[in-house]
């Protein structure tokens, strides 16, 4: 049964790209067009449940289409010091995630920070920081949420990569409207 | 033979961990004697020593083990970053502890560089999955 629930949720991770900005008349379609649904394969499956497991231990397994390639490939190469903590995996591991992550990421190859570089934070990517840039500090630093990287504290939905407004429950506060 | 296997089961079962596990304990027995001619066994004194106490960590902070694992290993724990539940550590709350030796030398790796900023011994490893057992 647990099998099955990792793998649907794989499923939904890599598939979620479909439906994030479907509605509440945000740029529908526009930053995201490229996070058009692939075939998986078998492989693809393995590596997603194996994406779900490993990254998911300690945070939600964010879609792969909020970042591009570069950002990802740095990313699972420096696993040892992943934002100060030790995140490394055994090599085999590392590479089908990496693939997983590489072939489902955001095709926008020139997303750069407020500082021109490319990130590695989602929370640093311009899209991210445009859809919060209301969000009252308090709202976030509260134990409850953290930081913005807790997308689920807020976002119901997000594990199955639905971020619809409708769908935000901020802790405390409630709806987002 | 048919006791014999009975009998592996059995005393898996009294340690808590899996036989792939148990054995991953018997090379860090090894590993120990190597490393330290007085060596006399796992401690699991030693190991709620390494597992309770503070240290400055990889980012630099007061850390130790039960910052996320928290002082009961039966207890689900929170990641202090992250705010994720962590399943307890105990074997007894959670079945799936010590069940898989690849999890468990992954996680000892990472969380000995965060808390210590460098790996654990060999008697370290084994002294703290001797006190994991026994709680």
């Amino acid at each position: 049964m647990k099998m099955v629930w990792t793998l649907s949720c794989s499923l939904m991770l890599l598939a979620g790209g479909v439906h994030v900005y479907g509605d509440d008349g945000h740029e529908e379609g526009k930053t995201h067009r490229d996070a058009v649904v692939k075939p998986l394969s078998k492989q693809d499956i393995a590596s997603a449940a194996l994406y779900q497991k490993e990254c998911g231990a300690c945070h939600m397994a964010y879609q792969p289409y909020f970042l591009p390639k570069r950002s990802w490939e740095k990313m699972m190469n420096t696993l040892g010091d992943h934002f100060g903590t030790d995140a490394s995996l055994d090599p085999q591991d590392q590479k089908a995630i990496q693939h997983v992550l590489m072939s489902h990421a955001s095709k926008n190859d020139r997303i750069s920070n407020t500082e021109g570089k490319f990130p590695l934070r989602i929370t640093q990517t311009p899209h991210f920081l445009q859809e919060h840039r209301e969000i009252p500090k308090k709202m976030v630093t509260q134990p409850e949420v953290k930081s913005f990287a807790n997308c689920t504290a807020c976002h119901t939905k997000a594990a199955s990569g639905s971020y619809r407004e409708r769908e935000i429950r901020i802790p405390h506060y409630g709806r987002w409207e | 033979m048919r006791y014999l296997g009975l009998l592996t089961i059995l005393t898996v079962s009294v340690m808590g961990a899996s036989t792939d596990v148990v054995q991953y304990m018997n090379e860090l027995e090894t590993a120990a004697k190597r490393e330290n001619r007085t060596f006399a066994g796992f401690d699991a004194a030693r190991g709620k020593e390494i597992f309770t106490s503070t240290h400055i960590g990889k980012q630099g902070k007061a850390i130790a083990c039960t910052t996320c694992h928290t002082t009961n290993l039966a207890h689900p724990g929170k990641n202090d970053l992250t705010g994720k539940v962590i399943d307890p550590l105990s074997p007894r709350a959670n079945p799936e502890r010590l069940s898989d030796a690849k999890e468990v030398k992954k996680w000892l790796k990472r969380n000995f560089v965060d808390v210590y900023r460098r790996e654990g011994s060999a008697q370290e490893k084994g002294d703290v999955l001797t006190y994991i057992m026994k709680n």
